[in-house]
């Protein structure tokens, strides 16, 4: 009885959600020319500013990078000071997971603004957003990794007399670290990705020429932004594919 | 006193005789419970004299293992004292109890080396408590380490294998390789809780005599339970045997005692 309770109440939320966004098959179907002319207002994409456009891409990437490795090589304390049985004390374990919650759950375009008014216009301010979002994303994964760490080792050094930072590092690294790459590297794609988003509030990269291009009506450029955005994207994508599938084989 | 302590009496005194020396770890009281469950030890007393071998048996679940770990406060005991080579570990400070964990040796059943690493890096690992983070990886660890791990590695027959990955070995292997780790820390005990247990009987019996070959020659105390007749009898000076948590016999080994060993035995 209550198995039905349950399917009925979340077909409630469903059915209610559909409702609540205003969701109209027709409503779609009436705006598909509109869709359709902005369509064909990106093509041809234009290549006359293909030379700024590759800047920034190559600033996006650099935002990307920079902040990706500065916050996984943060988060890795993080982790420590948040996993279960690794963490110093409860309070400070609490303080870690808390802090680490809130880099998560806050979007990076809002550290994105945040950071704007700190430092002013430009990559930098990105580049913090980044970093903070990367805390909050590695920073969760590292802990889980190291908490599911196969414990034997970890006793086996303990019961040599080794400190709990030796056991940190000789066998609870070790054994978290294929599971860290992989989720840096998917760090990486999802910086990647965030980078373009950042630059619509002024933080720099490739996103901040796609606005202005969008704000003039250039279709044709913001075309060339989104396939050279694409192909980033893309690529970064098959090579961290690429090095996780070689990681765990 | 139960029936098989009992039976034991005749062949313990004499046991203690020849045995007498410097207390190598002393038990008196040890009682643990693990939450709400039946009691794992009730109050244990044991004492293993300086250079002796001693088998601890009994049934799973007779608290074997928990005995182990309480003596070094891997697990800390509800009640009772704990000497280790003239340490009571129950009132050590962590630093003091490290120091006091770098003396003995301890093997467990499944070998527990650090998978990624190389077998030379998993055996200088044993250097860890008195050389810190030197020795975490090989490749870090002085000279002189690399040497002692290299010669503790050759004791046990694996030198050749020092650079292979420690999740490449066998079970056999990997054992040895733990007990290369226990002598890089030079121990002045062996603790080993059912070292060949996983390995098929001809690996067992290969890695047991190493161990206990190795304890002897270097005159180690040597402390090991076992669920195997043959290994508690052939390779330890005394067995102890323990049943829900208590010490039903305490005795020298011979090949006399086996009858009475049956029933350790499940």
């Amino acid at each position: 009885m209550l198995a039905f309770l349950l399917w009925v109440a979340a077909l409630a939320l469903v059915v209610s959600s559909f409702n609540g966004v205003g969701f109209s098959a027709a409503e779609f179907v009436k705006g598909l020319p509109q869709m359709g002319r902005f369509a064909a207002g990106l093509f041809p994409p234009s290549l006359d500013r293909i030379e700024p456009v590759l800047w920034s891409l190559l600033e996006t990437f650099q935002m990307a990078i920079a902040g990706t490795v500065i916050g996984v090589i943060l988060s890795v304390p993080f982790a420590i000071l948040s996993a279960r049985r690794l963490s110093p004390h409860p309070v400070v374990q609490w303080l870690a997971r808390a802090l680490v919650s809130l880099f998560r759950t806050v979007p990076d375009l809002i550290w994105a603004l945040f950071f704007v008014v700190t430092v002013g216009l430009g990559p930098f301010a990105g580049t913090l957003a980044l970093i903070v979002d990367t805390v909050g994303f590695c920073g969760r994964f590292f802990a889980e990794a190291m908490e599911e760490a196969d414990r034997g080792p970890q006793e086996a050094l303990s019961a040599l007399g080794a400190r709990k930072g030796a056991i940190i590092a000789c066998a609870v690294l070790p054994a978290a670290l294929p599971s860290m790459i992989a989720t840096s590297l998917f760090s990486l794609e999802k910086a990647t990705r965030s980078s373009v988003v950042l630059g619509l509030v002024g933080a720099g990269g490739i996103g901040m020429e796609l606005e202005v291009a969008l704000t003039f009506f250039n279709y044709p450029e913001a075309a060339t932004i989104i396939l050279a955005i694409f192909v980033l994207v893309l690529i970064v994508e098959q090579l961290s594919g690429m090095f996780r599938r070689r990681i765990i084989t | 006193m139960t029936t098989a302590t009992l039976a034991a009496d005749a062949a313990a005194p004499a046991a203690r005789k020849a045995d007498r020396g410097p207390v190598a770890i002393a038990a008196t009281g040890i009682a643990k419970r693990f939450g709400a469950g039946p009691a794992v030890l009730e109050d244990v007393d044991l004492t293993v004299h300086r250079g002796e071998a001693v088998a601890l048996i009994g049934a799973n679940g007779a608290g074997k293992s928990t005995l182990l770990r309480c003596l070094l406060r891997l697990v800390e005991p509800d009640a009772g004292e704990v000497l280790v080579l003239g340490e009571r570990i129950g009132a050590l400070s962590p630093r003091a109890l490290r120091r006091v964990r770098t003396r003995v040796g301890f093997v467990f059943q499944k070998h527990n080396l650090v998978p990624r690493l190389s077998v030379l890096s998993n055996v200088v690992h044993g250097a860890l408590g008195r050389a810190g983070l030197a020795a975490m990886h090989h490749a870090t660890a002085p000279a002189t380490l690399r040497a002692e791990a290299l010669a503790s590695l050759d004791r046990v027959g694996l030198a050749h294998l020092a650079r292979q990955r420690a999740d490449t070995l066998s079970g056999g292997q990997s054992q040895r390789v733990a007990i290369a780790r226990a002598l890089m820390q030079r121990p002045d005990a062996l603790f080993a809780d059912e070292p060949v247990a996983s390995l098929d009987p001809a690996a067992g019996e290969e890695v047991m005599t190493l161990f206990s070959g190795l304890a002897r020659e270097a005159g180690l105390t040597l402390l090991f339970t076992t669920h195997n007749m043959a290994h508690a009898l052939g390779h330890a000076d005394r067995v102890i045997g323990l049943r829900a948590g208590r010490i039903a016999i305490d005795a020298r080994a011979a090949p006399a005692l086996a009858p009475q060993l049956e029933r350790f035995f499940d």
